[in-house]
This record gives structure tokens, sequence and C-alpha cells, in this order.
């Protein structure tokens, strides 16, 4: 699963729907439970307010992490984050996307970030123990 | 290559094209009644999707268009009331009237006030989710677009063109009714004599393939001409522009076609 600047929401539905959307089709589960787990990993996020935005009144921080929540919402074995600095291009990317994923990490398996490589000092080196 | 030459050979792409084009509305409308008769297309996903497209189509006009329905009937009723009396020939008024709204004219005016308001719409939105990459996001999330986002759409419309077709023929008979007999019980039996020679078997199979094939239009052919647009923002507009052209064409035709095998 990928998260990527070529992969938008649909403008048309709130952020919580665009997260509700993937469990509703790929589990056939009904809106209720969707939506619920849609709020969950929204607040787990620390996005609970963004709930009922749409994408042109996100700012590139929430639609990120709406972004990297509709991909968790599938339960990806992998997922992977493409260029989180054209994401973000505003913010000190690294530890943004770092606090999170840990803040995510429930919701998440394997996780692959793919970056410029001059952007390869940026990140601090993977720990092997996780 | 020569003047005449260059000419016949854009022409020829351009017949092409629409060619191509109508072939692509055409297997797509086959593919979503197909689909559409299958029970693995519902879950509570297109469900939604279903019932918001009748709300929009549908829910959301009916007090206006029904208003506009009765008014356009009052008139067109009065019109042939009036004449056939002048004429001596009042005893077919009631049918010619029926004839011509609750047939042709009333289910035309719902197609075309339905492809004015939401095909119009849907062509837009197909054409900027396209043009902005939601369609490949939402099948890289493992969604099946044509199933979540394009027939459910068809069936909302399809549906929604049937009701409202309904409403406005069932105005439209109480108001003749009312213009022919006025506001009283016991000529009943003889209006129901008149509609039952009016609507009879094959005709009411007629309106009813009719009405589908407009709901089918107002929806499949503002979706394929949506899919159809290239990737540039400039072009959303020129493909709503040709969605609606060639949705009118359609939309004659049925029309045409419909009279064609009624009356001859």
């Amino acid at each position: 699963m990928l998260v990527s600047a070529e992969l938008p929401l649909r403008a048309n539905l709130s952020v919580l729907e665009n997260i509700a959307l993937i469990p509703q089709y790929r589990q056939n589960q009904r809106f209720d439970p969707a939506a619920d787990l849609a709020w969950t990993m929204l607040h787990h996020a620390g996005y609970g307010d963004i709930a009922f935005k749409r994408d042109p009144d996100l700012t590139h921080e929430e639609r990120f992490a709406a972004k990297l929540l509709r991909a968790a919402a599938a339960d990806p074995a992998l997922l992977v984050i493409d260029r989180p600095g054209m994401l973000l291009p505003d913010t000190f990317a690294p530890p943004f996307v770092a606090a999170l994923l840990e803040r995510t990490a429930d919701h998440l398996n394997a996780c692959w970030i793919v970056e410029y490589v001059w952007n390869k000092p940026l990140y601090p080196r993977p720990d092997p123990s996780r | 290559m020569s003047g005449p030459v260059a000419f016949l050979t854009r022409r020829g792409a351009a017949a092409l094209a629409a060619w191509r084009v109508w072939r692509d509305t055409a297997r797509f409308a086959g593919r979503a009644v197909a689909a559409s008769l299958s029970p693995e297309l519902y879950n509570s996903a297109t469900r939604t999707v279903v019932a918001k497209q009748i709300y929009f189509t549908a829910w959301q006009i009916l007090p206006g268009f029904t208003l506009f329905a009765a008014l356009l009937s009052f008139v067109l009723i009065q019109i042939v009331v009036s004449t056939a009396a002048n004429y001596g020939l009042s005893e077919y008024a009631l049918e010619v009237s029926m004839r011509l709204l609750v047939l042709e004219l009333l289910p035309l005016i719902t197609a075309l006030f339905v492809a004015l308001r939401s095909s119009s719409a849907i062509n837009t939105e197909v054409a900027l989710m396209r043009i902005h990459n939601e369609i490949d996001a939402l099948e890289a999330a493992g969604v099946d677009t044509m199933r979540l986002e394009f027939v459910p759409r068809v069936i909302g419309g399809v549906i929604s063109v049937l009701a409202l077709t309904a409403v406005s023929g069932a105005v439209a008979l109480m108001l003749a009714y009312l213009a022919v007999y006025g506001p009283q019980w016991w000529s009943f039996p003889d209006f129901t004599r008149v509609m039952a020679k009016v609507f009879e078997g094959p005709i009411m199979l007629g309106l009813l393939a009719k009405t589908l094939f407009f709901g089918l239009a107002v929806t499949a052919i503002p979706v394929v001409e949506g899919l159809a647009t290239p990737r540039k923002l400039f072009m959303a507009p020129i493909s709503v522009l040709r969605g609606m052209v060639r949705l009118f064409f359609a939309l004659m035709l049925i029309e045409v076609a419909s009279l064609a095998l009624k009356y001859t």
C-alpha cells in the first residue's frame, strides 16, 4: 500500500469517509463500524479534528496523515511512503513522519520510506531491533 | 498532403474518434447493466453511493420539478381540451393529452431536466477525478471504481429518472381528470376506460424501456466522457461540453426511435 503525492484523497469525501471507505469496501463492513475504526485511527494519530474536513481544506501535514491512515486502514503487509519530502514541503519531514508512525503503530505492519537520495542524511539510521 | 485529402483525413479521424466514444459508451452501459444485476455489487459503500445519487438527482429537485410538471401539464391539457372542443372532438381530448404528455413529453422533459442538473455534475466530477488521479488512487487502495463509483451512479440515475417520470405522469393524470371532468368522482370509471385504452401493455412496456434508456443515457454518457478526459485541467470544461452535446443527441435519438416504433 502506497502513500504518495500521486494518489490523492477523494476530494468530495471527508477524511473520515476516505478512511472508512477502505474497510467498507475491502472487508464489506457497514458504514458505522468502518467509521468507528476511522475515528479511532484519527484519534490515535492525534488528528481527530480533521475528520470532517475535505482535501482542499487540509494542510500538508493533515493531508499526509489522512493518506497514511487511509493506507493503514487496508491493514497492508507493507506500507510504502513515497517521498515524504515532497508530501510535506513545509515540514521537517523525518521527525514528523517518525512521530506519526509511532502513534499509528497499532495499525501498521512493515513500513518503508522511499526518499530523495539527498534527503538521506536527514533520517536516523534504522534501529535493527525494530 | 493536398487540401481535400487533408480535409478528408481529418474528418475520417474525427468520425473514428466519435465512433469509438459511442462504442465505449455502449460497452460501459452494458457492463453497468450486467453489474447492477449482480448481488455481489451491493455492499454498504455502493448502497451509500446509490442513495446519495438518488438524493441529489431526484429527492432534492422533487418539489420544484413536480410544480413545473404540474404547470406544464395544466397548460398543455387546457390547450388540447379547448382546441378539441373548438373542432367538436372533445371525446378525444383526454386520450390525446395523455398520449402527448405521459407517453412522450414528460419522460423526455424529465430526462432533459436530470441531464441539465445531474449529468453535467457527474461529467465534471468524473473528469476532475480522472485529472487529479483520484481514480488510480482508489484502485491502488484496492477499491474497484467501476463497482464503487460508476455503476452505483448509473443505478441511482436510472431509478431517479424512473421515479421522476412516474411522479410527473401521475400529476398529469390527475390534472387531466380535473380539466376534462371537473372536481367530482362519478366520471372515474369513464376516465379509467380511456386510460386503459391509452396505456395498453405494449405501450407501457415501451414507456418503461424508453425511460430506462433515458436513465442509462443521462448517467453512462457523462461517466464515459469524464473517463475519456485527458489529464489536463483545461480539458474539464471541454469534456463537459462534449458530454452534454452527446447526451442531448442520445436523448433525441431515443425519443425518435421510440416514436418511430410506436407510430409506424
